[in-house]
């Protein structure tokens, strides 16, 4: 949207001329701008901290207001200054990242191998897993439910029980060849 | 605080510092003049001075390491912005460089092979491999204190291009002092010299200019 980033030009421009009014419309326009970005890019970190990530950005924009050259455009160099502090905040966070695993369900489910319920003792491996565990993999595995049904009816989220499937297959397929005891 | 809050505080303080470039300016000078004075009281101009720097080869000493700062205080400036990129003071730095390595080659070329040893070897290596770093130190801070007010996303990189500015500023005004005119000599430590420096500048530049 060229509109948009002649206005935020013109209005950081003034910003730096001193004009206070510029200066908070500017922040009040990109702030919604910087909030699609966080939470488009920041599906690994839970949702109630990108309000904390966006004012991170925000205090670092503010912070760093003298780098921008005005004989620049200025998009390039706020989204540098974005993408800078969101990927340190999710970086900062690392240590209680929750994983969006609905992301990660198409490389999952693609992974090929035997079928290990094919085997005629499948259900005897079965009481070797977790309760919850060979729960899932009895309705879908053997019984044929969908991930959505089970999911639905055990209360987690479909990606979860994709992951918890392959999981449990991945675990079943190494018991039934004798690899793990 | 709601992002409004914080919004309206921000927005009560609309102008920005003053630039790294304009901060920089002010920092770097009274830091090589510091510099190039305790060379001068501290070590002492070599007798030889103007004699010496008539022959081009000789005037190299002083000419390529302003070069290399003069890049790496380019490259620096255009990195402390968080779009800038490095790419046309790489290329410059790679020319100095390359220069050097000719100079080297060519020094190698004039001396006798059984004179390449003590050629290299001088009479003032430690000298050299101190002072450099020692007067690099002044320049190298301001460039870092300076760049602490940028926004680098590389900090090593950052941090090392103020070490090789500060460095090759050293080395310029060591060149001052220095009574050693053989290239096997001079391309060889003041580029260890430097190079010190710039391994100081990258380590220090990790620590201090994240943001």
């Amino acid at each position: 949207m060229p509109d948009g980033e002649a206005d935020w030009t013109a209005l950081f421009r003034a910003a730096n001329g001193g004009d206070r009014v510029a200066y908070a419309r500017f922040l009040q326009e990109i702030t919604p701008v910087l909030r699609g970005i966080i939470r488009v890019r920041g599906r690994s970190v839970p949702a109630h901290q990108h309000e904390d990530i966006l004012q991170e950005a925000l205090l670092a924009i503010h912070a760093k207001r003298h780098t921008w050259d005005p004989a620049r455009p200025l998009r390039p160099w706020l989204y540098a200054i974005v993408r800078h502090k969101v990927t340190d905040a999710f970086r900062a966070r690392g240590a209680r990242v929750e994983l969006d695993l609905a992301d990660f369900i198409e490389i999952l489910a693609a992974e090929p191998g035997p079928d290990p319920t094919a085997a005629g003792d499948a259900r005897r491996l079965m009481d070797q897993l977790e309760p919850r565990a060979a729960e899932i993999v009895r309705a879908i595995g053997l019984d044929g439910e969908t991930p959505g049904a089970a999911a639905e009816r055990l209360q987690m989220t479909e990606g979860a029980i994709r992951v918890a499937l392959h999981r449990a297959m991945k675990r079943l397929s190494l018991l039934a060849h004798g690899t793990l005891r | 605080m709601t992002t409004e809050d914080l919004i309206r505080r921000l927005a009560a303080d609309p102008r920005p510092a003053p630039t790294v470039a304009r901060t920089l300016a002010r920092w770097l000078g009274p830091a090589v003049l510091a510099a190039f004075a305790s060379m001068a009281f501290g070590w002492g101009f070599r007798p030889d001075l103007l004699r010496a720097y008539a022959d081009p080869v000789v005037a190299l000493k002083v000419v390529l390491p302003s070069l290399l700062a003069g890049a790496a205080v380019v490259g620096a400036l255009r990195l402390a912005r968080p779009e800038g990129h490095t790419r046309g003071s790489v290329a410059a730095l790679a020319l100095v460089a390359l220069t050097a390595l000719g100079l080297w080659t060519f020094g190698f070329a004039v001396t006798p092979r059984e004179n390449w040893g003590a050629a290299m070897q001088g009479s003032t290596l430690a000298a050299c491999l101190l002072s450099i770093p020692t007067l690099a130190f002044l320049p190298t801070l301001a460039l870092l204190l300076a760049l602490r007010r940028g926004a680098s996303l590389s900090s090593t990189l950052s941090g090392a291009l103020a070490g090789l500015g500060g460095g090759g500023i050293a080395a310029s005004v060591y060149a001052f002092h220095c009574p050693e005119d053989q290239p096997l000599f001079f391309v060889t430590w003041y580029g260890t010299g430097i190079l010190i420096v710039t391994v100081l500048g990258a380590l220090a530049g990790r620590r201090w200019l994240r943001w």
